[in-house]
């Protein structure tokens, strides 16, 4: 998801990628979590993970 | 527990009159402290009879024989109802027991009922509208959170309603309602307890684990739950150690590291000033207390919504095409959210992890345990829905999962134990956290701060 996430069409089109159809009120509902959320998101951009492999395994023994 | 078990054991008391103590106990607070969703009355004192019985006839009887205890309603029971907090699931009543259900009553222990939840396990602050809000035992005048989402399991143990429970914990549903209760809770080691018949919300960073009232009494508990299960593919074939055996209460030398920078920084003053006092007991106590401070702690909240938020969504998408009237609108808000996070942002997250948990690694490598305030804050009221912190404002639900998150995402083993109480008589928490694995020395380090001091021997006085 973009930082125009703000934008009601936008969260519509995310919803159907991930195929789901809510309604505007539904979607109005979600918007602040949604847009906190990218926030969130976005940030872990900044992290120093670029040569960092992904965990696959969650058990270490 | 542990005494319960010594006393049934030597047949100073009778297990029935035990299971029946707690029976009257639960009909009489259970309408205001809504801790129970299923109580099991006739099957618990049936099978208490029965433990009677075998005791009188000199049959051989395990650790737990004819102790009670209560499960967070995602644990699966055979022939009673397991709703996961959830109108969906009012009428599921699974054919097996969860593993760790079925190694529990192997060990004796006697099923008093099914405890309240959030949906889903999905929500920190232990609301539930289906159910109804359990309430916090230890303000009778406001109606305060009892935290979650293992909320039941955290009410009924302070309360007495239970001797010990299970609680399940993603981002913190058993330490954050332990701290916030007043009682102790163990989150241990992922792969650690077997998660088969356990309503998931987040497999990979789903752990399950006792609530009680001391660190003794956890070590119990987790000796019968623990170890490898061919059912769930994350368990490890670690032996599982006499936890019991290695309560010592010595101190001398553990080495301790606090938790500056997020932890103590983001925490409320009454709250830090707590935990920096009880290093300071530890550490007259023999322990060896130094400071760390976790630098990647900011990323955790990202890390977190990526993995919980897709997991959580995969796992419910269906009920949430087909019943999404009937969750909880604001856990079906927090649902919905997770549609929004991209494959690449999962991974992103999967990456954070890996970070995380190599600084964790490395900040144990010298040291035994960590210390750090279990929550930030006490128990709100119910309508809060903003917290002033030790570096700023915070929304109530980010505060009360801040100081857990980190070790769901890096699977270390953390145990909140009582270590204070605020000014207006409210419960505070601390955890210690230990290696992979090493809930023995997580254990010895909770059991020797308890036999320091008597905060989880205090409880709230009810009607």
């Amino acid at each position: 998801m973009n930082d125009d996430a703000s934008d009601l069409d936008t969260l519509r089109r995310g919803a159907r990628l991930a195929g789901f159809t809510w309604s505007d009120t539904e979607l109005e509902e979600i918007r602040p979590m949604v847009m906190a959320g990218v926030r969130a998101l976005h940030a872990l951009e900044a992290a120093p993970i670029a040569e960092v492999e992904p965990t696959t395994r969650y058990r270490t023994v | 527990m542990t005494e319960l078990a010594r006393m049934i054991a030597t047949k100073a008391v009778s297990p029935v009159e035990v299971v029946r103590v707690h029976l009257d106990r639960i009909a009489g607070l259970h309408r205001d402290l809504r801790s129970y969703i299923t109580v099991c009355d006739e099957a618990a004192l049936a099978a208490a009879r029965a433990a009677e019985a075998e005791l009188m006839a000199g049959r051989g009887v395990g650790p737990l024989h004819g102790v009670p205890y209560a499960l967070k309603d995602l644990y699966d029971t055979a022939g009673i109802r397991t709703t996961g907090g959830s109108r969906i699931l009012g009428d599921r009543v699974p054919e097996a027991d969860a593993t760790v259900t079925r190694r529990l009553a192997q060990a004796g222990a006697i099923l008093l009922g099914k405890l309240n939840m959030v949906e889903f396990a999905y929500g920190p602050e232990g609301l539930n509208p289906h159910y109804g809000h359990a309430r916090n035992p230890w303000d009778r005048a406001v109606h305060r959170m009892a935290g979650g989402s293992s909320s039941g399991s955290g009410v009924a143990v302070a309360a007495g309603l239970a001797p010990g429970s299970l609680g399940s914990d993603t981002g913190g549903s058993i330490r954050i309602p332990s701290s916030l209760c007043g009682i102790t809770g163990l989150k241990p080691t992922y792969g650690r307890v077997s998660r088969a018949g356990v309503l998931p919300l987040a497999w990979s960073m789903d752990h399950v684990g006792p609530m009680t009232r001391s660190a003794a009494d956890c070590a119990l508990m987790l000796r019968a739950m623990a170890g490898y299960d061919a059912a769930d593919a994350s368990t490890s074939v670690l032996p599982v150690p006499d936890y019991g055996a290695v309560l010592t209460g010595d101190l001398k030398g553990l080495r301790v590291g606090l938790l500056r920078g997020f932890f103590l920084d983001g925490a409320a003053p009454e709250v830090r000033a707590t935990v920096e006092t009880a290093a300071r007991v530890l550490a007259s106590a023999g322990a060896v207390v130094d400071e760390v401070n976790l630098e990647h702690m900011p990323h955790v909240g990202g890390a977190s919504l990526a993995i919980v938020g897709s997991e959580a969504l995969a796992y419910h998408a269906e009920r949430l095409r087909t019943r999404a009237g009937d969750f909880d609108p604001d856990v079906a808000r927090r649902l919905r959210a997770g549609a929004y996070v991209t494959g690449v942002q999962y991974v992103r997250g999967q990456q954070v992890r890996a970070l995380v948990r190599e600084e964790v690694d490395r900040a144990l490598a010298r040291r035994d345990v960590l210390l750090a305030p279990s929550t930030p804050i006490a128990a709100p009221t119910i309508d809060t829905r903003q917290v002033e912190l030790g570096d700023g404002l915070s929304d109530v639900r980010t505060a009360l999962v801040r100081f857990n998150r980190p070790f769901n995402l890096s699977g270390h083993p953390s145990c909140s134990v009582p270590c204070g109480f605020t000014a207006a008589g409210l419960p505070l928490g601390m955890q210690l956290v230990g290696r992979p694995f090493d809930e023995a020395t997580v254990l010895r380090a909770a059991d020797g701060w308890q036999r320091l001091t008597d905060f989880h021997m205090r409880h709230p006085v009810l009607g």
